[in-house]
């Protein structure tokens, strides 16, 4: 007889451990679980993004940084440096030229890390899709969590955007803390 | 010292004005009436005349339809790949009998980039919830269907 798959624990992947370890790791499950969920809890209501702006959406993300949309409500701060932060918010085009400073900055950033592609051109190219000079999307870089569409999208979009990766951090270790 | 002094006053002067913080995830913003989010199409309207798909400068719009035994086009497909449409509302200007419009629909955020091929049934469903939100910018049917609701044929 077999379970319902929902009814079944979710399989957590620890930080740093192989797949038999974390197979062992699982099976303690209430406490270690309960551990992942309060990180990522954490986590993701301090998210540092490092400002990588390279086009017209880095003045929106500017925008939604100042006092009239405020990211600091969300524990959203920028940081300058890619040593300090956890979130790469891409704002804008990535040329060709670019794409290998993108990665090394990426590879800068300390585990855990998340990229947020931020308009149509971090996302597929835009409306470069047809130049010669323009990756088209920045997944073929960095690895991406979260796709915002527009050109560029409104602040409000952006905290969307922000809020679903919120979501997700809290997803990807179990269950969703409640009242977070 | 004065220095110090002078810049605190502006801080405290700051500190009894009105707060200008929009508190966008409780509260919507208030978005203007031409505001350019996801669009919303009625395929009624609808007359496949290609004019959105050929002025798209980043070619996102495909379109397929079929002629009835009256002679007239009935849409079939209609997809917007919008991972790179960038709003710049041109087909919406074009259209003849505006069967694609704007919506003021901006949480459009994603997990993955397949999410964002939109396809002839999610404009429509877009349409509907903007029908929903605002009922007196219902369009008018009367191009395409009589008095009576049935399909003007001449």
């Amino acid at each position: 007889m077999e379970l319902n798959p929902r009814m079944q624990p979710r399989q957590i992947e620890f930080e740093g451990m192989t797949p038999e370890e974390n197979a062992v790791l699982n099976r303690a499950g209430l406490l270690l679980g309960s551990l992942e969920q309060l990180k990522a809890w954490a986590r993701s209501n301090s998210l540092w993004p490092m400002t990588f702006g390279l086009a017209c959406c880095a003045i929106e993300m500017m925008g939604a940084g100042a006092s009239h949309y405020d990211l600091d409500r969300f524990g959203i701060m920028f940081r300058a440096s890619p040593r300090q932060s956890d979130v790469m918010i891409v704002a804008g085009t990535v040329t060709k030229k670019m794409a290998p400073l993108l990665r090394r900055l990426y590879d800068q950033m300390p585990d855990p890390k998340w990229v947020v592609a931020m308009g149509s051109c971090a996302t597929a190219g835009g409306p470069y899709v047809k130049s010669y000079s323009v990756v088209k999307g920045v997944d073929e870089v960095v690895p991406v969590d979260i796709y915002i569409p527009g050109c560029p999208p409104s602040p409000p979009a952006l905290i969307y955007g922000l809020n679903l990766l919120q979501k997700k951090i809290r997803r990807d270790a179990g269950r969703s803390v409640q009242g977070a | 010292m004065l220095g110090f002094l002078k810049g605190l006053s502006v801080t405290m002067g700051q500190l009894p004005k009105k707060k200008v913080t929009l508190q966008y995830p409780e509260v919507m913003p208030e978005l203007p009436d031409r505001f350019r989010g996801v669009h919303r199409f009625i395929p009624d309207l609808c007359i496949v005349c290609n004019q959105c798909a050929r002025i798209c400068p980043t070619d996102c719009i495909t379109l397929s339809g079929t002629r009835d035994e009256n002679r007239k086009m009935h849409i079939d497909t209609f997809d917007i790949n919008f991972e790179i449409c960038i709003l710049c509302d041109l087909c919406v200007e074009v259209c003849p009998t505006d069967a694609i419009l704007m919506s003021d629909t901006f949480e459009l955020a994603v997990e993955s980039r397949d999410h964002l091929k939109l396809d002839m049934q999610w404009l429509t469903e877009s349409e509907e919830e903007y029908e929903e939100k605002y009922p007196d910018r219902v369009p008018s049917l009367d191009a395409v269907l009589g008095e009576d609701g049935a399909e003007v044929t001449e």
